[in-house]
């Protein structure tokens, strides 16, 4: 399909922001092809699972349809949305509370690969996505899409402390996973 | 030796490491090795490949934005109506008012008037959230300060003297509707007295 092939440009136009304002239809579909992929690439990040990236697209997008009169075009539009984005891929990691469950799925990892010794191959992929989601989600916010750690303490209602260490934490584990081709 | 921890290269890595951080990576080729990945590692998480959605969500997104406009709209029509009427009521009325008729009075309700519009250019309406049913109100009763407005710029001057009583009572309308247009975008309220 030909917009799948499109560079992904998050630049948009002044006149279609003021049109998606006005509550034009056709400008905010348009907005919302113009950040479908970087909103759900974000979300799948987090949260690994397609149906849950797909439902924080959807939600993401009724936020910015219904909030969309106040941004005031201080900064880029991609800024604003990747904001509500976040806020609402870790709000379902809070709703959904799977950490626990993840974190011992986590640890079985981590014991699996204790003797199993050096195996071949790496896979950043995969490693990342054996990482629990509240660490995939400060490793992606701040490793990739350049948030502080202040910003995801206050995105995360936690505080800063938290942040670094779970990115410190993550990896650590990224690391050694890879060392020992545990994502393999 | 005791090398980086995690938490110092990714200090490094930020530009808040400790002078003892910096000065040891610069002299330990492990530690600047392990610096060294951990960039490749950042990089190599920015050089993921970008995932798509295999579901067009954009439907679902506007049949709720259309639904909650058609919802909106039934709302506001009755609350409009119920506006037009009030205001309608009150212009239609008016001739049955009585006022004392002087200059005084004259300039009391034009003062009045002068101190509702200062009221209302402080308020931003654009950066409050209104509720349907009040910004149908506002509108109403925008109309109805529109209509009156229209009316003292047709009413002669050589009869103005002649016509005072008509209008005070034409100024204190106004200032009756825009004390209500106040009462309704600062508070919000859902009524407002009409």
């Amino acid at each position: 399909m030909f917009f799948r092939r499109m560079t992904i440009s998050l630049a948009v136009p002044d006149v279609l922001v003021a049109r998606a304002k006005a509550g034009d239809l056709e400008a905010l579909e348009a907005l919302y092809r113009a950040f479908e992929t970087p909103v759900y690439n974000l979300a799948l990040r987090v949260l690994r699972r397609p149906e849950d990236a797909e439902d924080v697209l959807q939600e993401t997008f009724l936020e910015v349809v219904r909030s969309i009169k106040q941004y005031r075009g201080e900064g880029h539009l991609w800024g604003w949305i990747r904001q509500i984005a976040a806020s609402k891929a870790l709000m379902r990691i809070r709703r959904e509370q799977v950490r626990q469950t993840e974190e011992l799925y986590e640890e079985s990892v981590a014991g699996v690969g204790g003797g199993a010794g050096v195996a071949l191959g790496v896979d950043l992929e995969r490693a990342f996505e054996r990482l629990s989601e509240t660490a995939r989600a400060v490793v992606w916010l701040h490793d990739v899409e350049g948030y502080t750690h202040e910003e995801i303490a206050e995105q995360m209602g936690k505080t800063v402390s938290f942040s670094k260490s779970q990115l410190a934490r993550a990896h650590t584990r990224l690391r050694w996973m890879l060392d020992e081709g545990v994502a393999r | 030796m005791m090398h980086c921890t995690m938490e110092d290269l990714l200090a490094l890595q930020g530009g808040e490491a400790s002078v003892w951080a910096r000065e040891h990576v610069a002299a330990c080729a492990t530690c600047g090795a392990e610096l060294e990945a951990l960039y490749q590692r950042v990089a190599q998480l920015k050089a993921l490949p970008t995932r798509r959605p295999g579901r067009d969500r954009w439907p679902a997104v506007r049949d709720a934005v259309l639904t909650a406009r058609r919802r909106r709209r039934e709302r506001w029509g009755v609350w409009s109506v119920a506006a037009a009427a009030a205001v309608a009521a009150l212009l239609v009325f008016r001739p049955f008012w009585t006022t004392s008729v002087d200059a005084a009075d004259l300039a009391r309700v034009k003062a009045q008037s002068a101190t509702l519009e200062q009221q209302l250019r402080r308020y931003d309406p654009d950066g409050q959230v209104t509720s349907g049913r009040s910004a149908a109100l506002c509108a109403a009763l925008e109309d109805g300060i529109a209509v009156i407005d229209g009316e003292l710029a047709q009413l002669d001057p050589n009869q103005v003297q002649a016509r005072s009583a008509e209008l005070v009572q034409l100024w204190q309308q106004r200032v009756d509707l825009m004390q209500q247009l106040v009462s309704a975008r600062v508070t919000r309220a859902a009524y407002v007295g009409l």
